[in-house]
């Protein structure tokens, strides 16, 4: 197998997560590039929609840098502004979130406020919502993606910015107003979550070649559920990283980064 | 329909507020819709030409105490040369209000550190305040650890949906997100019984800002504008506020506007001032006409982040002297940045359609 980059994997196995003929609204960064590779690949007949307000374009002008970046226009089919984007997605026109987060717990509830101290001084300020709070509303699936660390894979999150299933009870996106069904995939380096039906809590589904479910768990704080299914993840060929190096990220943007 | 239901949000997360504003009593941040409407029926709606120098536009409606609703995304078409007016002109206790920003909100939170008796913010209504690739913002959170401005969060639809239901005339609107999030227990929306359905269904207030500041691809001298690439929510934010600057790339003739009056974004009577301002953005992007210069924007953040480590002000007094204070206006500023760069980013937009005729 070549090697790869953690973020490597995660956008691989982002790209994986997508189905063809879906629209996925897309955040900035590992998103877009799962998106990109995943139309490259599997699924040309995905579309992107971002927030700023353009739904479908062609991004030949090579990886927006942001949600909000021009070239994230380029050739759309339909281009207004937050408002129309959003409104699509609340009628149910958007099949995926696609976010990240600061902190996670074990019913898919994503922190991207702050950490610590309170909510009118808080230690660290994160830039808040965004389009996060809304996409996890009203996409119908959300996929998270999340650096698997103890501290991130959290008991509670400091402060609920996208809503998951709230206290697992079967009726709490019902009560909160939203309209998506909610959390689908949790994704990192080492593993790829999904949610269990019954519980509404995270359950392990695939880890990296070489761990065990025991060495994902130790790096989660809540318990996991395994799957009596528990696969290997598969891993991006020659050909993927060629994609993702050469055709999605370039510059290496997203993908170079250092892992803190 | 039932008044003050909640979703099932409480004890979910960790959150501990000091303050819980929910429970205060509502609170209109600017303009009240009855106040909002009576401005805009007072105004002269005829067509007179409303280009003036930024200065001037600045001077007439910038005042302490006001709400300034920022038009743009992050680092799209937001409006940074009128944002540098406004702290060469000054102005104290303000609310801003915008869905996600860069650099305007950096620009006059640094403002504010400078000095505070100059330019001050005290609250800030927002869905996200940051660089995205480039990083977090140092200034945002310089000032909220140390508990010197206060937000009220909501989603970036939600405050596009906010100042839509001011655009509509409407003092609020209904939507399918921030229930059953903390944002339910902290921002100023409440949940409640829909009378239809019966379903829990969450309500944001209207956002009507004084001053709307908003960059456009193009305009006549009435205000009529276009917009090109994302509208981002600078149509609403034009409607919403009870005055609004208008800056433009281009003034067109209104041959044009009425050859094509489709493509009107925003109508001239929303329009109070407008500036013709090749570059209005930058060091935002400008679709159709320039890139984002991440350079300058790295440079910028730079000095606030250290700044924001180590409490020194020299760099950002040095940026603001020489960028804002050093400047008598806008060409200025961009004389200093310089033609190579500026040609550089309009290579860089690569030529995005716009249509200006």
């Amino acid at each position: 197998m070549p090697e790869y980059t953690p973020f490597e994997m995660i956008a691989y196995t982002g790209s994986r997560v997508l189905e063809d003929e879906k629209i996925v609204f897309v955040g900035t960064g590992l998103p877009i590039i799962a998106s990109m590779h995943a139309q490259l690949t599997h699924a040309p007949g995905l579309s992107m929609i971002f927030e700023s307000g353009p739904l479908s374009p062609i991004l030949e002008m090579g990886m927006p840098l942001s949600v909000g970046d021009t070239r994230a226009c380029r050739k759309a089919c339909f281009l207004k502004g937050l408002s129309a984007v959003f409104e699509l997605t609340q009628r149910g026109y958007s099949d995926y979130a696609f976010i990240g987060g600061a902190q996670i717990d074990m019913y898919g509830n994503v922190c991207s406020t702050f950490e610590g101290g309170t909510y009118n001084a808080p230690q660290t300020r994160f830039p808040g919502s965004g389009g996060a709070g809304a996409m996890a509303a009203n996409c119908e699936k959300s996929i998270i993606i999340m650096a698997l660390e103890k501290r991130r894979f959290t008991e509670k999150v400091e402060f609920l910015t996208s809503i998951g299933f709230g206290d697992g009870s079967a009726d709490y996106r019902e009560k909160a107003g939203v309209t998506g069904a909610g959390p689908y995939r949790v994704i990192t380096n080492q593993a790829l979550f999904g949610f269990d039906e019954k519980t509404r809590r995270m359950v392990l589904l695939e880890v990296l070649p070489g761990k065990k479910a025991q060495d994902i768990q130790d790096m989660v704080s809540f318990d996991l559920l395994i799957s009596p299914d528990l696969k290997e993840m598969a891993e991006p060929t020659a050909e993927d990283l060629r994609l993702l190096r050469e055709v999605c990220d370039p510059e290496g943007y997203f993908l170079n980064r250092k892992v803190k | 329909m039932k008044r003050k239901v909640s979703s099932k949000i409480k004890k979910v997360s960790n959150l501990k507020y000091d303050r819980k504003m929910a429970d205060e009593p509502f609170e209109w941040w600017g303009p009240s819709p009855d106040e909002a409407r009576r401005t805009m029926s007072n105004k002269a709606k005829g067509m007179r030409d409303k280009c003036m120098p930024l200065k001037e536009a600045v001077g007439r409606y910038v005042r302490d105490g006001i709400n300034i609703g920022i038009g743009g995304f992050v680092n799209t078409r937001v409006p940074v040369a009128i944002v540098h007016e406004i702290i060469r002109h000054g102005a104290r206790n303000l609310t801003l209000s915008f869905q996600s920003n860069s650099i305007c909100a950096e620009l006059l939170a640094g403002a504010m550190i400078l000095d505070p008796e100059r330019v001050s913010i005290r609250r800030v209504e927002l869905a996200w305040w940051g660089y995205e690739v480039i990083g977090i913002a140092p200034l945002l959170r310089y000032l909220t650890s140390n508990g010197m401005i206060r937000l009220d969060d909501y989603t970036n639809y939600g405050m596009s949906a906010r100042f839509k239901a001011a655009a509509m005339g409407i003092p609020f609107i209904p939507t399918r997100d921030h229930g059953g999030s903390d944002m339910e227990l902290v921002n100023r929306g409440q949940m409640v019984e829909c009378p239809f359905t019966d379903k829990n269904v969450y309500l944001v207030p209207a956002c009507h800002p004084d001053l709307g500041i908003v960059h456009v691809t193009a305009a006549d001298i009435y205000g009529n504008s276009r917009i090109f690439g994302a509208h981002c929510t600078c149509p609403e934010i034009s409607m919403a506020a009870a005055h609004t600057i208008v800056t433009a790339e281009r003034i067109i003739p209104n041959e044009n506007i009425r050859t094509y009056p489709n493509l009107t974004e925003i109508p001239y009577a929303t329009v109070d001032a407008l500036v013709e301002q090749p570059y209005g953005a930058y060091p935002g992007a400008s679709y159709g006409f320039y890139w984002f210069d991440m350079d300058h924007i790295k440079m910028f953040r730079g000095i606030c982040d250290e700044f924001r480590k180590t409490g020194k002000k020299d760099g950002l007094k040095k940026y603001y002297d020489e960028y804002i204070f050093g400047c008598e206006t806008f060409d200025d500023f961009l004389s200093k940045v310089g033609y190579k760069k500026l040609r550089q980013l309009r290579d860089m937009d690569g030529g995005q359609p716009i249509i200006l005729s």
